[in-house]
C-alpha cells in the first residue's frame, strides 16, 4: 500500500516543490501536523477537559481552553518559524567512494530569525541550526558515499518544531544537489604492457614498479614528488636528487581498462589509484576505457577528467 | 528530536521554578510530610544538576514510592478520592523531577504540572487563585520552550517573553471557547474536596448556634434583583423550617422533607432575582417567600423551602421568582397539624399556663399573636448576643426571668407559647437583610445575618410570618446586626481585622465594596458560567441555540480571530523589511512603466546609466537617485530611506507619466 503510494507522492512533491538550487519556503511548500508530543499534549488536554466537565469547574474549563488556544496559536508560530527561510545549495566537493560526502547548504533569512531549523536526510539524525534575522548560516551535511557515480541524496528534509515542540512543520526540498563519487582507490600492480617500466628502487611502493622511461637524475626542486627522491644517491652524499622520467609521447603510461583482469569495479579502482599516483608524480598518462579515451596529458584538469570518467563509467547519466 | 534525549539545563531550571509555583496553591491542603519530601527532592535534584550527587538508583526510587504510598494511606486513609488523589499527583510531580533524565521525562513532568494546576482549582477557585495560576502555566510553557535546541531557549528573558506572548495571543480564542463551548453535566460523579470549611445554618438549632454564626463575617450568598431592591426589612431569606422541639433544641421534622408540593396561590406582585450561593454542603437554597426556581434538580418541599437533590458543594448560581403576598396552604392535614402543635411532654409550666390563658383571652389567632408581639414590645425585653445562662426550663427562664436574648430565643419562645395556646406554629431559619452594594446593585448576605422568625397557621388564611425580634430590636431588621449591637459593641468582636468593622472609614469601605463587587462578577460570570447561565448568554448573543449556530460561532469566530492574529504576526504589508530595497523596487517599477527593466544581475549603477541613456531628459534625476542609493547601500553612508524617497519623488515628477508605454505595465 505504502509502496504503491510512494511514487505518486514523489511525483506530487516534484510538481509542488520543483528542484531548484535556491528554494524559499512558503505556504505551498510547508506542511504542518501535530508531533508525537503534540498528540500527548492533546491527550492531557482531554483529561483536563474531563476534569472540568465532571467537577463543573469553570477555571478548569478556562485553563483547558487556554492551552487548547495556545496549541492553535502555536500552529501559526511553528509555521512562521519556517516560512520565508531560503535554502541554497552551496556546493558539494567530489569524494572517493567510502568517504563522507559533504553537502553545503546555506540558510538565509530575509526578515525574521528562524530558530532551531533541522536539516537532513532521515533516517539519519537531523542537524539543528539557528538563523539570525536577516542573516545567513551554513550547514554542512554529510552522507556516506558508498558507490561511485553521482550521489543524489534525494529531497532534503527541513523541519522545525519551535517554539513548543508540539507541532512539526516541514518541507521536502530538492536543492538539485549531487556529489560526484570517484571509485575507491585500490593499490595494485598493473601489467607491463601499459608502459610502466621496472623501477627497482627500494623507495618506491611495493606495487609502484616503475613509472615510464627513466631518464636520469635531476636536482630536487620544491614541488617534486617525494616518492621519486633518489634515496641511494642521497645516502651516497650526492644531495637530494629526483629521478627524472622521460616525457616522450607514446612511451607514456597507457592506463587501459581492457588489459586488466578482475571485475569492473576492481579494475576501475586500480585505475583510479594509478591516476592519483601518476598525477602525483606529475607524469603524463593516457586513459583508455571502452568508449572513452583520453590522450596523454598531465595537470589538474586531466586528472579531474580521468577521475570523472572512471566515476561515471557505465553509469547512466 | 527524539534522537537527542538529554534535557537542556535551562529547561530543568524552568521546571524547578514551575514546581514551586505549581505547589504553592496546594500548600493549604497537603499533609506536611509532602512538603518535606518536596524540599528534599528539590535539593537532591539541584545537587544532581551541580554534579555533586547521582541519580537515585532503583532501590531509592522504590523506597520513595513505598514511603509516599504509606504516607498517603496514613494521612488520607485511602489512595483514591480527590484528597488522596491530589497528594498522589503532587508526590508524582515531585518524584518525577528527581528521576528525570530524558526529554520524555521532562514532557511527562510538564503535563503533570498542568494537571496539578487544574486540580488546584478544585480547592480554590477565587479570582486571585486564577490569576496566580497563570504563573505556573507560564513557567511550564517556558520549560517546554527550553526543551528546544535553539539559542533563544537559552535566554531566560526571551523565553519568558515568548511564553507570555503565546499565552496572550491565545486569550481571545480561549474566551471564545469559554463562551461557546457547550457545558454538559458531569459524566460520572466524583468525590469533592472534603476539607473545605463550611459554616452556615444546620438542620437543628439552639440559640447558641445562631450566636456562633453571628460572629462570622463569612459570605453566605449574594442576591441581585431585577428592578429595585426591596427594603431590607422585607428581605426574609427562608432556608428551612424547624418544627420539632425537644425542650432544648429546635430541629426539622422528617416529614417536612417530603417532596410534596404544598398548595399555594400566587397573589400580588412578584420579585425576580438571582442568587449566587457559597457552598455550604447543605441541600436547601435561599429564597424569599414564596419562591419558584427553574434550577435543575430542585423542588419546593411541603414547608415551602427550595431543596436540591445534591448538596451545594460549589458556588451555585440560580434564579428565583417570589410572590411575597401569596396565600399558603389554606388546608392543613392532620399530620401537619399535629407536628406544628407538638410540645415536649413536660417542662416549662409557666409558659404553658400563659399560653392557655392567652387562648382563653383571645379566641382569634390574629388577636393572640398581636397581643404576644405587643407584650414583647411593652415589657423590658432586651436584644443581646451575650444572654445570661438559662436553666432547664429555658423557655420559662427566658420569658419570665432573664428577658434578654436574640432572634433564636424570641422565635423559639413565641412558637412555644403559640403551640401552648393551640395555634399551629413553627420556627423558620434563614437570613434576614443583607448589605446593599451600590456599585454592583446587589445584596450580600453574610453569616451574621442568620436569623430565626415565626410562622403560624390559621384555617382559611394559611401560614403567616411574624418576627418577634422586630418588636424588641427593630434596628436589627431595618439596619442590621451592627446597629442592633451598637451599645453592646459585640459586633464581630472576634474578628478585629475584618474590614466590615471599619465601615465608617469611607475610602476603606469603598474599596471593600468594590473588591466584593469584583468577586461577585467573578462568581457570577466566570464560576457560575455553567449550563443555565451559558444558555441565557448564548440566547442573548445568538438568538436561538442549536448545534449548527454553535459550531458556526466557534468555527467562524475562531477563524476570524486566527486570521487577525496571522495578520498581526506576519504583517504582509511589511514583507520587504529592507526599506532601502523597497524604495529601489519602487524605482524599478517606475522605470518599468517606461519600458526599462533591470536585467538579472545588472547592478544599480549600470541599470541607471542605461535608463539615463534611454531617457536623456531625466538623466539628472535618475543618476541622483542611483548615486544616493549606492552611497547608502554600499558606501555605508548614513542616510535615511526618507531621503531616497524624496529623490524618487523628484524623479517621478520629472518623468512624463503620459508617455508611459502600455507594454511597460505589469
Amino acid at each position: 500500500m505504502i509502496a504503491q503510494l510512494k511514487p505518486r507522492w514523489n511525483r506530487w512533491l516534484a510538481r509542488r516543490i520543483p528542484a531548484a538550487t535556491s528554494v524559499r519556503l512558503n505556504q505551498r511548500r510547508i506542511f504542518i501536523v501535530p508531533s508525537r508530543v503534540g498528540l500527548a499534549f492533546m491527550l492531557a488536554l482531554l483529561l483536563m477537559l474531563l476534569t472540568a466537565i465532571n467537577y463543573q469547574n469553570s477555571l478548569a474549563y478556562g485553563l483547558t481552553f487556554l492551552l487548547a488556544a495556545v496549541f492553535v496559536v502555536a500552529i501559526l508560530h511553528t509555521y512562521r518559524n519556517l516560512a520565508g527561510l531560503v535554502l541554497k545549495a552551496a556546493g558539494a566537493p567530489a569524494v572517493f567512494a567510502g568517504e563522507q560526502a559533504r553537502f553545503n547548504v546555506r540558510l538565509e533569512s530575509r526578515e525574521r530569525p528562524h530558530q532551531a531549523i533541522a536539516l537532513g536526510w532521515p533516517p539519519a539524525p537531523l542537524q539543528i541550526q539557528d538563523v539570525a534575522g536577516g542573516g545567513l548560516s551554513e550547514v554542512q551535511l554529510t552522507v556516506p558515499a558508498e558507490r561511485r557515480g553521482w550521489l543524489r541524496p534525494g529531497r532534503l528534509r527541513v523541519e522545525s518544531r519551535f517554539p513548543l515542540g508540539i507541532l512539526v512543520a516541514w518541507s521536502w526540498v530538492d536543492l538539485d544537489q549531487a556529489v560526484l563519487v570517484y571509485p575507491r582507490p585500490l593499490a595494485g600492480e598493473l601489467p607491463q604492457s601499459m608502459g610502466l617500466d621496472e623501477d627497482q628502487e627500494e623507495g618506491s611502493r611495493a606495487h609502484g614498479q616503475g613509472a615510464d622511461d627513466y631518464q636520469g637524475l635531476k636536482n630536487y626542486q620544491p614541488g617534486d614528488s617525494k616518492r621519486r627522491l633518489h634515496w641511494k644517491a642521497y645516502s651516497r652524499g650526492q644531495g637530494l636528487l629526483v629521478k627524472d622520467f622521460a616525457n616522450l609521447s607514446g612511451r607514456d603510461p597507457q592506463l587501459d581498462f581492457e588489459q586488466l583482469g578482475g571485475d569492473v569495479e576492481t579494475r576501475l579502482s586500480l585505475l583510479c589509484d594509478w591516476v592519483l599516483e601518476l598525477s602525483e608524480r606529475q607524469q603524463p598518462f593516457a586513459l583508455h576505457l571502452p568508449g572513452f579515451h583520453v590522450q596523454v596529458a598531465g595537470g589538474e584538469a586531466h586528472r579531474e577528467a580521468c577521475l570523472r570518467a572512471l566515476a561515471l563509467f557505465g553509469v547512466a547519466r | 528530536m527524539s534522537a537527542l534525549q538529554t534535557i537542556p539545563r535551562i529547561s530543568l531550571s524552568w521546571l524547578l521554578v514551575a514546581q514551586v509555583l505549581v505547589i504553592i496553591p496546594h500548600l493549604g491542603h497537603l499533609p506536611p510530610w509532602i512538603i518535606v519530601l518536596w524540599l528534599g527532592c528539590a535539593a537532591w535534584r539541584i545537587q544532581i544538576y551541580r554534579m555533586r550527587a547521582g541519580y537515585p538508583n532503583a532501590w531509592a526510587k522504590a523506597g520513595l514510592i513505598v514511603a509516599v504510598v504509606v504516607g498517603v494511606l496514613l494521612s488520607r486513609g485511602s489512595l483514591i478520592g480527590l484528597d488522596a488523589g491530589v497528594v498522589v499527583l503532587i508526590a508524582a510531580f515531585v518524584l518525577k523531577l528527581l528521576e528525570m533524565r530524558s526529554r520524555r521525562d521532562a514532557l511527562v513532568l510538564i503535563f503533570l504540572g498542568f494537571f496539578a494546576v487544574v486540580t488546584s482549582y478544585l480547592f480554590n477557585d477565587s479570582m486571585l487563585a486564577a490569576l496566580f495560576s497563570l504563573l505556573p502555566v507560564t513557567a511550564l510553557l517556558a520549560a517546554l520552550i527550553g526543551l528546544q535546541q535553539s539559542a533563544l531557549a537559552a535566554q531566560p528573558l526571551a523565553t519568558l517573553r515568548l511564553a507570555g506572548g503565546l499565552l496572550l495571543q491565545a486569550v481571545p480564542l480561549m474566551l471564545l471557547l469559554f463562551v461557546f463551548f457547550p457545558r454538559m453535566g458531569p459524566l460520572w460523579s466524583l468525590p469533592l474536596p472534603k476539607d473545605r470549611a463550611t459554616s452556615g445554618l444546620a438542620e437543628s438549632m439552639t440559640p447558641a448556634d445562631i450566636a456562633e454564626l453571628s460572629r462570622s463575617p463569612a459570605l453566605a450568598f449574594r442576591a441581585s434583583f431585577e428592578g429595585a431592591t426591596p427594603p431590607r426589612s422585607e428581605l426574609y431569606w427562608r432556608a428551612l423550617t424547624l418544627e420539632h422541639f425537644d425542650g432544648r433544641r429546635w430541629s426539622q421534622a422528617g416529614a417536612a422533607q417530603l417532596e410534596r408540593q404544598p398548595s399555594w396561590e400566587k397573589r400580588g406582585a412578584s420579585l425576580s432575582y438571582s442568587i449566587i450561593m457559597q457552598p455550604n454542603s447543605q441541600r436547601w437554597l435561599f429564597a424569599l417567600d414564596v419562591a419558584e426556581t427553574g434550577l435543575e434538580g430542585t423542588r419546593q418541599l411541603s414547608d415551602f423551602r427550595l431543596q436540591r437533590r445534591q448538596p451545594v458543594e460549589r458556588v451555585l448560581l440560580y434564579e428565583a421568582v417570589s410572590w411575597p403576598e401569596s396565600l399558603r396552604q389554606m388546608q392543613l392535614d392532620a399530620a401537619s397539624l399535629r407536628r406544628n402543635l407538638q410540645l415536649p411532654a413536660e417542662g416549662e409550666p409557666r409558659s404553658r399556663a400563659w399560653g392557655a390563658e392567652l387562648a382563653r383571652q383571645y379566641p382569634e389567632a390574629e388577636q393572640l399573636v398581636a397581643a404576644l408581639l405587643s407584650h414583647f414590645n411593652r415589657e423590658p425585653y432586651a436584644y443581646t448576643l451575650r444572654p445570661p445562662a438559662l436553666g432547664p426550663n429555658n423557655v420559662d427562664d427566658f420569658l419570665f426571668e432573664t428577658r434578654s436574648g436574640f432572634c433564636a430565643h424570641y422565635a423559639g419562645a413565641m412558637v412555644f407559647v403559640l403551640r401552648a395556646a393551640g395555634i399551629p406554629a413553627r420556627v423558620v431559619a434563614g437570613y434576614q437583610g443583607g448589605e446593599f452594594n451600590p456599585s454592583g446593585n446587589y445584596v450580600q448576605v453574610r453569616q451574621f445575618d442568620a436569623h430565626a422568625w415565626v410562622e403560624y397557621w390559621q384555617p382559611g388564611r394559611g401560614w403567616r410570618s411574624v418576627d418577634p425580634t422586630f418588636q424588641i430590636a427593630p434596628e436589627r431588621i431595618e439596619l442590621g446586626l451592627e446597629e442592633a449591637l451598637a451599645a453592646e459593641q459585640s459586633f464581630l468582636e472576634d474578628s478585629p481585622l475584618s474590614p466590615l468593622r471599619y465601615r465608617q472609614l469611607g475610602w476603606l469601605n469603598q474599596l471593600r465594596l468594590s473588591w466584593d463587587n469584583l468577586n461577585y462578577g467573578w462568581q457570577r460570570w466566570v464560576l457560575g458560567y455553567q449550563s443555565a447561565q451559558q444558555l441565557k448568554v448564548l440566547q442573548r448573543l445568538l438568538g436561538r441555540i442549536d448545534s449548527r449556530s454553535l459550531i458556526l460561532a466557534l468555527v467562524g469566530g475562531g477563524g476570524l480571530l486566527l486570521g487577525l492574529l496571522a495578520l498581526w504576526l506576519f504583517k504582509p504589508w511589511r514583507r520587504e523589511t529592507d526599506r532601502q530595497q523597497r524604495v529601489f523596487r519602487a524605482f524599478e517599477q517606475l522605470l518599468a512603466r517606461h519600458g526599462l527593466r533591470r536585467q538579472p544581475g545588472e547592478g544599480a549603477r549600470d541599470f541607471a546609466q542605461r535608463a539615463a541613456r534611454a531617457l536623456p531628459h531625466q538623466r539628472a534625476a535618475i543618476m541622483a537617485f542611483a548615486q544616493a542609493f549606492e552611497a547608502q547601500r554600499y558606501a555605508g553612508e548614513a542616510g535615511s530611506p526618507r531621503q531616497l524617497r524624496q529623490q524618487l519623488r523628484a524623479l517621478r515628477r520629472a518623468l512624463p507619466w503620459r508617455l508611459s508605454r502600455i507594454e511597460g505595465e505589469h
